[in-house]
């Protein structure tokens, strides 16, 4: 047997297990009979609000030794129902001192600054100015190591005169991947649409090639959740005899996962 | 000459008869301190698997409503929202609406003047931006027959946001600022009244101005 043959059954048996692993997640998910989640209340009492936010009212308390079932989660809230069934919306923050079956404090995991260094997907939105003109951006990145991302990114550029939309794919360098303001730089290329606007003459829609060059910085914020600002500089391959630069900076807000 | 016990010690099948008895009562003492329960019970306790925890901060829903085009009549606008909770006050939204818009008092009172295409009147928006729940509370509705009162979860929030309008055979980039109230059914379904104004730059009426669109909408969301 080659050994590429041997890595592809492999990979397909683990495959197959992990899809295996999460249809099996899913069932226990739907399905009615699934586990029931239990905590106890340690702390001398836990407050059930009536919505998953502090501006709610309070209708309900638990004292020491009640037992909650936990039903869902919404941002850093958990619903919950007590032993009489009455249900109430719990902080993430007092859960975590209650205590699971096994007398452990509840493992709840909540997203922390060491997700961040270890995260491998991001993905945000941006807004900011192409050479004086407003831009709308999206992006997605891949970590391929602590230091290295793989990014796609488009963007749409309203100027007075045309629209411009921006396909480019890059490559991320961080320099500290353990810092909270974490600088980076980024180089790559893509493709650039020129539409110019209908009141002017009729051109015809323009496509060139685009390498663009910057440096940013990702300030972990909170959760899931850093700010990420960037300034980059591009080179529009045109047909003419020179080719035209732009500079752009955006600011935006990411999620990671 | 040694002394009588001593003889008997040193006989060593009397020493392994000793030595094995000490440790079987060992043995037997070790296992009558492990007293069993009377009922063996099935379940074995439990640790909270987070990953069996429903999380509900999508919510995704149409809204369909009024917005005024400015010189262009109101239209009638239909639409999808899409929003992701942050925290219990702050959301990321986004927006995509279509349109179409109606005619200039110009258009109508010169009669056979047409300003734009059919096809340049298709009003299409999308807008991303954040929200920030400012008021929550609950509402207090009394049943028609019962008589009982049910209580429902309110928001009172605020939105801005920018985007892109597509109108008049152009794309313009488009600022978005509003208010908005949700009114929760249950976990999981919300009824929203919004009121959000567009302001984007024009110029097919000649000169460039600033134009405000005011949408008003009524929209239904579900959160998974």
């Amino acid at each position: 047997m080659t050994n590429s043959f041997k890595r592809i059954v492999c990979f397909l048996l683990l495959s197959s297990m992990a899809f295996a692993a999460t249809a099996d997640e899913w069932w226990r998910f739907w399905s009615e009979d699934s586990v029931t989640q239990q905590v106890k209340v340690a702390q001398p009492y836990i407050d059930l609000r009536s919505g998953p936010a502090q501006g709610f009212p309070v209708i309900l308390s638990s004292e020491k030794g009640e037992w909650l079932t936990l039903l869902k989660r919404k941002t850093d809230w958990m619903k919950v129902a007590d032993h009489k069934g009455r249900e109430g919306w719990v902080a993430i923050e007092d859960l975590l001192l209650t205590e699971d079956a096994t007398g452990q404090p509840v493992a709840i995991t909540e997203p922390r600054f060491d997700d961040f260094r270890t995260r491998r997907w991001e993905s945000g939105l941006q807004m900011g100015e192409f050479d004086s003109t407003a831009v709308n951006s999206a992006y997605i990145g891949y970590w391929m190591t602590d230091n290295l991302s793989a990014e796609l990114s488009g963007s749409q550029i309203l100027g007075n005169s045309s629209e411009i939309q921006m396909f480019s794919a890059s490559l991320v360098h961080q320099l500290f991947p353990r810092w909270r303001y974490s600088p980076f730089f980024r180089i790559g290329g893509g493709q650039i649409k020129i539409k110019p606007k209908a009141t002017l003459l009729s051109v015809d829609n323009s496509k060139n090639s685009i390498a663009h060059a910057g440096i940013g910085m990702r300030c972990y914020v909170s959760d899931r959740f850093f700010v990420r600002l960037e300034v980059n500089d591009y080179k529009v391959f045109t047909n003419e005899d020179s080719n035209e630069e732009a500079t752009e900076w955006k600011l935006g807000l990411s999620v990671f996962f | 000459m040694e002394t009588w016990t001593k003889r008997i010690f040193l006989r060593p099948w009397l020493c392994r008869a000793v030595l094995t008895s000490t440790l079987a009562m060992g043995a037997m003492l070790a296992s009558a301190e492990e007293v069993k329960p009377l009922i063996e019970p099935d379940v074995r306790p439990q640790k909270v698997d987070e990953s069996l925890i429903d999380t509900e901060n999508f919510e995704l829903g149409t809204f369909i409503g009024v917005i005024n085009i400015e010189d262009f009549e109101s239209s009638v606008l239909y639409g999808a929202r899409i929003a992701f909770h942050l925290t219990e006050s702050f959301f990321i939204e986004g927006n995509y609406g279509v349109a179409e818009a109606g005619k200039t008092s110009f258009e109508k009172l010169a009669g056979n003047v047409e300003l734009l295409s059919d096809e340049d009147r298709d009003y299409t928006f999308y807008n991303v931006g954040f929200g920030y729940n400012i008021l929550p509370g609950e509402a207090f509705l009394k049943g028609p027959f019962s008589g009982d009162t049910y209580a429902f979860n309110t928001n009172f929030y605020l939105v801005g946001g920018a985007g892109a309008t597509e109108f008049a055979g152009d794309n313009r980039f488009t600022a978005t600022v509003g208010a908005g109230y949700q009114v929760l059914v249950n976990d999981w379904i919300a009824l929203h009244v919004m009121f959000r104004e567009h302001f984007y730059d024009i110029d097919v009426l000649g000169e460039t101005k600033t134009s405000m669109n005011t949408e008003l909408s009524t929209g239904l969301s579900l959160f998974f």
